[in-house]
């Protein structure tokens, strides 16, 4: 095990560069963060009906997610139980039983062993089947259409692990009847990065887009990047917040309500599905966020590896692959109420900016790759990185929970990011991982909604 | 078509389409963008779909809004992408990488249509980025090509990605 204390100083605003590349780090990360922590599945939307399937990890586990004959959800790792071969190796479908390529045990969708070839002749009756069904995920559970799985039978609820971060889940998740789907196919792409260094990109990073992006922006000028200048010359911190503090999980907020669609050239229909939906927002969410926060720009970000986009629309997981690799799996997100020229639209505009050959996407992937590849040097990875920006100029905010940062240039979410992922590995069981949701609600959206 | 009766363009015509494929390698090779522009119709389209691995038997209803494209791109999209890249801050293509495009397995036949020809192609691209790393991306092409007062140009463009994960950080290419 590693001592982990000086990895990351205590204020979260220094980290060594050690633990974007060492193996044994990356071992303990396996076992503390994803052996330990819920971690996205599928959406429910992906899998609509029985026999239903979608292929996905858990860490480096490769796991079956299967819709079930009641409709419920259960998750398999994706190994025949016999000799442990890879049981399914197409990226979705539908499918009566799972049958192993090798020697031809077959699985029910349920998990159930219910074929073994010469069971007669070879296995002389004598195998009891129903020792060898699939090994499954320990627990699966859902939040509004969001499926989550984890290891560890002792990890609090889903419902707890989210904590406040469900209030602003919800702007996206809650805001129209009929909730949010995830269309189109599964966008993968493989990354030489290490897992933390995309998350803390999105999490909290504004600070790289009027330089990172430079060339996009200047190229794609239908878009209003209200607020940021090409080249980082200044920038505006005004009707943004980034907010932390939420059991590690965090978001990037535009407050003015339309921020995050004006990204879209041609934009007048996404705009006034926004204008004409609005009081529904309001009347499901309340005015604090239906007002402010549903159809800005959100990056959400939950612990560990998964984040998503209103805005831009774009949902995300990040599958290690190593200490150095990752596959980065993108999809395009949109709510049910929407017109479906609005969801074409969407898909388009999102695989357009953030897709494979994302206009903006592909500006990072070699920002994020150097970032590893210079912590693997002897020398160099002796040395430190810094999240040290507007450090201490944090604070509660009426009507928002977590600890607030004003501005969407800061480095605030990325110092909670990696406190929290210092307290998963610090910890040997979910009993010592601090639970912390600053500054909860409480009555305060009221007050605000009054205000 | 059974391909026993598929027409090949006059030896000629075939030729000069040929050529014009692998001179096309050349100038994408060359970050002759403004030049490859000419070669595309106005009314180009330009691409590559997403897919999924599913197994032969699968019974799965079809996506509701389609897979999505990679790249679906009319002129002026493309223009939009050729503009990113000419803007002298795409900082992933400074200092200069090498793409080696080798251009194989083509087939010409003539359509229906007056002047145009279908053209089958495998492209092989090899990227050379940083240090010694090494990318090869493979796909198969399937072109619409359109004889406009002598000159062939790209009408259409359907490319088939070989690789299920993109096997590298960025796709500034054209295939």
């Amino acid at each position: 095990m590693t001592d982990h204390a000086g990895l990351v100083s205590a204020a979260g605003a220094v980290q060594r560069r050690q633990i974007y590349a060492d193996p044994a780090v990356y071992e303990q990360e396996l076992e503390r963060i994803f052996g330990r922590c819920w971690l996205f599945l599928v959406h429910e939307s992906q899998i609509p009906q029985p026999g239903d399937f979608f292929r996905t990890f858990m860490g480096e586990d490769d796991v079956l997610v299967v819709r079930q004959k009641d409709g419920s959800i259960k998750a398999f790792l994706n190994t025949c139980t016999h000799r442990g071969n890879r049981l399914c190796r197409a990226d979705r479908g539908n499918a009566r039983a799972f049958a192993c390529n090798y020697h031809g045990w077959a699985f029910g969708t349920d998990g159930a062993l219910v074929n073994v070839p010469l069971e007669k002749d070879a296995y002389f009756n004598e195998i009891d089947k129903t020792r060898f069904g699939l090994v499954e995920v320990d627990q699966v559970a859902s939040y509004k259409g969001l499926v989550f799985g984890c290891f560890d039978k002792n990890a609090p609820s889903l419902s707890e692990y989210l904590g406040d971060m469900k209030w602003y889940l919800d702007v996206w998740l809650d805001a129209q009847p009929g909730g949010t789907a995830l269309i189109g196919e599964t966008q993968k792409v493989e990354l030489m990065t290490n897992w933390k260094l995309p998350v803390e990109n999105v999490c909290g990073d504004g600070y790289h887009l009027g330089w990172a992006h430079a060339g996009a922006m200047k190229a794609v000028q239908s878009m209003d990047f209200s607020g940021f200048t090409v080249g980082n010359a200044s920038v505006d911190l005004e009707g943004g917040l980034s907010i932390a503090g939420l059991n590690g999980h965090s978001l990037l907020a535009t407050v003015d309500g339309v921020s995050g669609y004006s990204f879209y050239p041609d934009n007048a229909g996404i705009l006034r599905y926004l204008e004409q939906n609005r009081p529904t927002a309001i009347e499901r969410l309340g005015r604090q966020r239906g007002e402010k926060l549903w159809g800005s720009q959100l990056n959400l970000t939950v612990f560990p590896n998964l984040q998503f986009l209103p805005g831009l629309n774009w949902f995300r997981v990040y599958h290690p692959k190593g200490p150095g690799r990752i596959e980065q799996w993108s999809w395009a997100m949109v709510e049910n109420a929407m017109p479906d020229d609005i969801k074409q639209r969407i898909l388009d505009n999102q695989l357009l900016t953030f897709g494979p050959a994302g206009l903006f996407d592909n500006d990072d992937g070699d920002n994020l790759a150097a970032c590893t590849e210079q912590s693997s040097g002897w020398r160099t990875r002796q040395i430190d990185v810094h999240t040290n920006m507007a450090l201490g100029r944090s604070g509660p905010r009426p009507g928002f929970p977590g600890d607030i940062a004003v501005g969407v240039v800061s480095e605030h979410n990325q110092r909670y990011f990696y406190r929290r992922w210092q307290e998963h590995m610090a910890a040997r069981n979910w009993r010592q991982v601090p639970q912390y949701n600053l500054n909860p609600l409480a009555g305060d959206e009221a007050l605000a909604d009054a205000g | 078509m059974p391909a026993d009766t598929r027409v090949m363009l006059p030896v000629d015509q075939h030729l000069a389409l040929t050529q014009q494929l692998y001179c096309e390698a050349r100038l994408l090779d060359g970050e002759r963008y403004a030049d490859w522009l000419d070669l595309l119709a106005e009314d180009v389209r330009y691409q590559l779909p997403l897919t999924s691995r599913r197994f032969r038997a699968d019974r799965s209803a079809a996506l509701a809004v389609g897979p999505g494209y990679v790249f679906d791109d009319d002129k002026a999209r493309l223009e939009l992408r050729i503009q990113r890249l000419e803007s002298g801050l795409v900082w992933a293509e400074d200092p200069r990488n090498s793409a080696r495009r080798i251009v194989s397995n083509v087939e010409i036949y003539q359509v229906e249509t007056d002047r145009e020809a279908q053209v089958y192609s495998v492209v092989d691209i090899h990227r050379s980025r940083i240090d010694a790393q090494q990318r090869r991306l493979t796909a198969a092409r399937t072109d619409r090509w359109r004889c406009e007062g002598g000159v062939w140009r790209l009408v259409s463009r359907l490319i088939q990605f070989d690789h299920p994960v993109v096997i590298d950080s960025n796709l500034n290419v054209f295939f």
